[in-house]
């Protein structure tokens, strides 16, 4: 009923190829785009945007570039963590060296630093593919962390190895660092991550998609069907690690505001591989409901004892939370091994025939 | 069945208690008895909650307010922590964030948020400069009295010019937080150091560290270690037979836990502490009173006798005092975050008033002011017996006046790496 297609004829190619070709979809998107722009900044506390909205649009936009990779081009990447890496202390090295520099930029230009380094550690996948290939990416994530501890002139010879988010504004107000209110990293964020998310739905559904998903299926047959895989491979590898890199830079300088070198260590990007598998590989949507799910849900589940008043200790809310979550992560995979985005696509197939099946 | 009994227990005594201390003092207590570094945590936080509680119990709170001592589960992890920072600040009048990478994190974000950081004895070294960190507190002793405390011991033991000491630390904030004054040090007294750092992923297994330092001869270890990393290095140094008596430890590297693992073979082993469980205590007997036997502790008679318990203890005490000094000075019972900086930069513990607090040889004597927020209380050299730590020396002091100036040139440069960062011009010391 609510999603009744019904009606809705298209007369031309370019409407039967719009991003919404059914109108619920950009009801639905407007909707949220509507939540997520006006109703959240207005009522959202400091605690829902440090813990809940920021952190879930960075870790979703960080899955969103390994899914461009491993989802749609199918190479698996086990470094998303060091990429990130890469893009925030390249912007760190960037605002420091250069104060005057517009701070959005500079995280927009550090995202080039991690597509460069993507690249290099992606050349080993024109020749190995698959568990060898998430091996080769595995040598990426320490080496990187390696550089980032041994490297000092990263860090500015900072005494602790640590980067800090210094104070940078934009037209007198400030947008990192300490003094930045939490209203305005979040519209930092959401403006970046609206814009990326934009980019790569048309990415993906464009040429360039389509040879990544050729590569994918089968990159015998692509080949032969006369698709570089050279150009398709590294491609992939350019615009995930720089959409991965940006996350790194708004991780950094739009949430933790410090960070020490093993923080980009492994765990990181196991984190953001559970978030894209979880969620979806292979969609775009998926790495929000993976980050909702992964990232938000123990957060909520954290405050839910004590707002009912229910007599719980903190560590055993902790391991009470690991073990919900744990045990979500597994009900989902049983009921949808393809994730969350395809139960919400089985879901929404229902919502359009429902009320008569066939 | 047992343990669950327990934690059921203990949840629903907690409950109790925060219901019943709705309205009080809210110092939460960012703990982590779950993780990796949990197994040093939890005496930590076990020894803070009691004490608090002790209070409670005993006095009716401070002043006749109750502390509402709350803890805030991290994991040690950063990302928690933060969590929990955010969950607290509205109404917490202290943040304790019991993690280098917290408190970095925490740290600028004060002169914003106006909420003391209570970090005993961890942290930020240069916090002991209060005009720069109006908010940080790193009293008794920082990183640096450590290091220029062990220095000084070693040297009370024949010139160490010539010698070879090796700085085994952790290859993270923590670790390298003495590696400039040690370096400093090295010059200034001839010997040579060798830093050896043992990352993240090598803790448990330090063998090619110890290789190393066979190879390398050094005539004193330092150790700068925390959680699994201290089990991993003094058991290393028991197999290749490195003399335990020339191996001194952080306080943090000071855990009996650790040492019982390897029992007699770890005598000799020391480390410099600024707190030392003295168990005929009134305090002692106070928790053992009011929170032991009315069911209300989470420890155990092995963990009370351990250090690591006693300098929970400590940290608490020393809020608590800075929480009295507040309430004396502007006389009111709840005092909000800014007047606990007062408190906190005004605390004198002479010995007089350790002994009016029980808490004899618990902690050295110490006094904080506006412009000093470590308080230079010093330490004791601790030495493992065989069965638990002893103190082998006298009071040692820092010698704060050789690295004030790193101090100030290391405040200054945080402070112009954050700016805008106002500092406190209305402290004139």
């Amino acid at each position: 009923m609510l999603y009744r297609t019904a009606g809705q004829f298209k007369t031309t190619y370019k409407a039967d190829q719009a991003l919404f070709p059914v109108r619920q979809d950009a009801v639905l998107l407007a909707i949220i785009l509507l939540f997520a722009w006006v109703i959240f900044p207005l009522t959202a506390s400091e605690f829902a945007f440090q813990t809940l909205l920021i952190p879930i649009m960075i870790y979703a936009l960080a899955a969103l570039g390994l899914n461009i990779l491993t989802g749609y081009a199918g190479q698996l990447s086990l470094g998303t963590a060091a990429f990130m890496g890469v893009g925030a202390y390249a912007c760190y090295k960037m605002v420091t060296l250069m104060p005057w520099m517009n701070p959005i930029l500079a995280i927009l230009l550090s995202g080039i630093f991690s597509a460069g380094v993507g690249v290099a550690f992606g050349i080993p996948s024109l020749r190995i593919k698959g568990f060898y290939l998430a091996i080769a990416t595995l040598a990426a994530q320490f080496f990187l962390v390696w550089l980032f501890e041994k490297w000092a002139w990263l860090y500015n010879y900072n005494a602790s190895g640590a980067i800090q988010v210094p104070n940078l504004d934009i037209f007198g107000i400030y947008v990192a660092g300490p003094q930045a209110s939490s209203v305005v990293q979040y519209f930092v964020v959401l403006g970046i991550v609206t814009l990326l998310t934009l980019l790569c739905i048309n990415l993906t559904r464009g040429n360039l998609g389509r040879t990544w998903k050729a590569t994918r299926d089968m990159d015998i047959a692509a080949e032969l069907i006369g698709i570089n895989l050279m150009k398709s491979k590294l491609t992939a590898f350019a615009v995930s690690s720089y959409v991965v890199g940006v996350a790194g830079a708004l991780f950094v300088f739009m949430w933790r505001g410090a960070a020490e070198p093993n923080l980009f260590d492994i765990p990181l990007s196991f984190r953001i591989l559970f978030i894209a598998i979880i969620g979806g590989l292979g969609s775009i949507l998926g790495n929000y409901l993976g980050a909702i799910l992964i990232v938000g849900l123990p957060v909520v589940l954290g405050i839910v004892p004590e707002a009912l008043g229910l007599p719980v200790s903190s560590a055993m809310v902790e391991h009470l939370n690991i073990m919900i979550v744990g045990g979500l992560i597994i009900f989902f995979l049983i009921i949808e091994p393809h994730g969350l985005a395809r139960l919400w696509a089985l879901i929404r197939e229902k919502l359009i025939l429902w009320p008569f099946p066939h | 069945m047992n343990h669950f009994t327990k934690w059921a227990a203990a949840a629903a005594l907690a409950t109790a208690g925060s219901a019943a201390l709705a309205e009080g003092l809210f110092t939460p207590n960012l703990s982590y008895r779950t993780g990796p570094f949990a197994a040093t945590g939890i005496p930590l936080m076990n020894g803070q909650a009691d004490y608090m509680n002790m209070l409670n119990a005993r006095d009716g709170g401070i002043g006749g307010v109750m502390i509402d001592f709350e803890e805030c589960e991290t994991g040690y992890s950063t990302e928690k922590g933060v969590e929990c920072y955010e969950k607290t600040k509205g109404k917490a009048i202290v943040t304790q964030p019991w993690s280098t990478g917290i408190t970095l994190q925490v740290l600028p974000k004060t002169n914003v948020d106006e909420i003391p950081i209570l970090a005993p004895g961890y942290g930020f070294s240069p916090m002991m400069d209060g005009k720069t960190f109006q908010w940080a507190f790193n009293t008794p002793a920082g990183y640096w009295d450590a290091a220029d405390m062990i220095v000084q011991y070693l040297e009370g033991q024949g010139s160490l010019d010539g010698k070879k000491i090796a700085f085994l630390h952790l290859d993270h904030p923590y670790g390298k937080e003495p590696l400039p004054l040690l370096e400093r040090m090295a010059e200034e007294k001839g010997f040579e150091l060798v830093p050896i750092p043992v990352g993240l992923k090598e803790m448990q297994n330090q063998s090619a560290q110890w290789l190393q330092i066979r190879r390398e001869r050094p005539d004193y270890v330092v150790m700068w270690g925390w959680g699994a990393m201290n089990a991993g290095a003094i058991t290393e140094a028991v197999k290749t037979k490195f003399p335990m008596e020339n191996m001194v430890g952080v306080w943090w590297a000071g855990h009996d836990a650790d040492l019982k693992i390897v029992g007699e073979d770890g005598k000799g082993y020391k480390s410099i502490s600024w707190s030392f469980p003295n168990l005929d205590a009134p305090v002692v007997a106070d928790i053992k009173t009011h929170v032991v036997d009315a069911g209300n502790s989470k420890s155990n008679e092995e963990e009370m006798a351990g250090v690591f318990y006693n300098r929970g203890i400590i940290i608490s005490a020393i809020l608590a005092e800075g929480i009295r000094m507040a309430q004396q000075e502007f006389d009111t019972g709840e005092i909000d975050a800014s007047q606990l900086r007062w408190g906190l930069e005004n605390i004198d513990m002479t010995e007089a008033r350790i002994s009016e607090l029980g808490l004899d040889g618990m902690v050295p004597p110490f006094k904080t002011s506006c412009a000093d927020h470590t308080g230079k209380s010093g330490g004791w050299m601790l030495e493992w017996d065989g069965e638990k730590f002893v103190k082998v020396s006298d009071h040692l002091t820092p010698n704060t006046e050789a690295y004030e100036a790193l101090v100030a040139e290391k405040a200054a440069e945080y402070a112009e790496a954050n700016a805008p960062w106002p500092v406190n011009d209305a402290c004139e010391m």
